[in-house]
């Protein structure tokens, strides 16, 4: 007695009314129900209550519905039935259309139902067919859950790879400038290498020029060159028979002493020289400015 | 199953069109129904109580159904919980239809906050701690409003 009153104050008989209860739970309270009187009244009421609540939102489908949806429905049944007919050699093909007769007033009539043995069988295959459903839709959802993460992944993925390339890119053309510098230093035979030492005004300036006779290329290496304001820009002058020719500006990499720079080829010259001048050079040397000179 | 459907599609209809609130929708559901009352009245126990409640429970669990995978693709579970919400404040008025005498008796008889906890419970597809979260309130206040307004409803058929 007092367990069944704890049992109907604990809230399960309103969620089983309001269909909140998982198949397990729902056969729990049947069972509560069929146990005691008190909690099958007390489930009814709830259970006509709810009733009541849908029925009062009544609301007559538009006529146009009727047709489609009973065509519809009639269609899906008629080939389920036929099917289950065809499996099933005895049936009559006409015993599903009693059983549908079924309303408030005859509710057993789907109890008879239940009996006939194609209902049943059909009923356990629906059983099985709507588990596999069930699994296959929640193995749906996590193969989508998974596809969805694989095709972010992929995007990270592929936007890495270009990042890559790039600097592979990057470092191919910095290991072929760096290789030819090395192939202009290991060559003695073919560049000629010019020591250019700094003026009286910048002692400590020197730089030297690698200069090749026979391909007319120019190569510039700075070890120290005094620091120049903005605006200012050292550029190289190749002298061939007192008469200077422009080899080119230096770059700012160069000037500070990072690399080596193939300068403009030349085609000869006895002495090469290193001016200041504006930025973007000039078309003859100021050569009050320069820097360091040195003869072949 | 014209004569079924003469007898259930207005209360089933309604109901459906409560918690999908759209019309075609609706249709579709109820199509589903009774494709699915029809292939499961073999399972039908008269000890369960009343055909009607159980034919009703059928097309309103395929309706939740249909809105839960419906929220599932709009995005994340919060934001279709505030969604269906919203929406169901929106539909409200909708409800207070003059052809809906019973509805109007029912208006009477239950509180707001009472209508308010079955229709999230009955028409929103939440379970009771989902609206205790969503209505902001103890879990036993959700309960206790549950439990008031099933009864009320109960009474007023007799």
């Amino acid at each position: 007695m007092e367990d069944f009153q704890t049992y109907i104050e604990s809230g399960r008989l309103e969620q089983y009314a309001l269909g909140e209860l998982d198949p397990a739970a729902q056969a729990e309270v049947e069972a509560w129900a069929a146990r005691s009187s008190q909690v099958r009244q007390e489930l009814d009421e709830l259970l006509d209550g709810i009733g009541f609540y849908a029925e009062a939102h009544a609301q007559t489908p538009p006529a146009a519905l009727r047709d489609r949806v009973l065509r519809n429905v009639l269609a899906e049944i008629g080939t389920t039935a036929a099917v289950a007919s065809a499996a099933v050699v005895s049936p009559a093909p006409a015993a599903p259309a009693p059983t549908m007769r079924v309303s408030a007033s005859n509710p057993h009539l789907a109890k008879t139902a239940a009996v006939s043995p194609p209902v049943a069988q059909r009923s356990s295959w629906a059983i099985a067919a709507s588990v596999a459903l069930l699994l296959s839709l929640a193995a749906n959802a996590l193969l989508y859950s998974r596809w969805q993460q694989a095709d972010s992944d992929l995007v990270a993925a592929q936007n890495s790879q270009a990042r890559f390339a790039q600097t592979s890119q990057v470092m191919e053309r910095r290991l072929s400038s760096t290789q030819e510098q090395l192939h202009v230093l290991r060559s003695p035979q073919e560049f000629k290498m010019v020591a250019l030492a700094g003026t009286p005004a910048h002692a400590d300036a020197k730089a030297r020029v690698l200069y090749s006779a026979t391909t007319h290329r120019v190569f510039i290496d700075v070890q120290n060159l005094p620091k120049l304001p903005e605006g200012k820009q050292y550029q190289l002058w190749a002298l061939d028979k007192g008469k200077p020719v422009d080899a080119g500006v230096l770059a700012f990499a160069t000037a500070a002493g990072d690399s080596l720079q193939q300068m403009k080829d030349i085609a000869s010259a006895q002495t090469f020289a290193m001016t200041v001048e504006p930025t973007g050079g000039s078309v003859g040397p100021t050569l009050t400015t320069m820097t360091v000179v040195g003869n072949i | 199953m014209t004569e079924f459907y003469d007898r259930y599609s207005a209360a089933l209809y309604g109901v459906i069109n409560r918690i999908v609130k759209d019309e075609e929708e609706a249709a579709d559901v109820l199509q589903e129904a009774l494709v699915k009352i029809w292939h499961s009245m073999a399972s039908y126990d008269t000890s369960k109580g009343r055909l009607f409640t159980w034919v009703v429970n059928i097309s309103r669990n395929l309706a939740i159904d249909k809105i839960r995978s419906r929220q599932h693709r709009v995005g994340s579970r919060t934001q279709g919980l505030d969604d269906s919400l919203a929406a169901q404040r929106q539909a409200a008025p909708e409800t207070f239809r003059p052809e809906h005498v019973g509805l109007q008796e029912i208006t009477r008889k239950l509180v707001p906050e009472q209508r308010q906890v079955i229709d999230l419970l009955y028409f929103g597809g939440f379970t009771q701690s989902e609206a205790a979260e969503e209505l902001n309130l103890p879990l036993g206040t959700v309960k206790t409003r549950a439990r008031t307004a099933l009864k009320i409803l109960a009474k007023l058929i007799r």
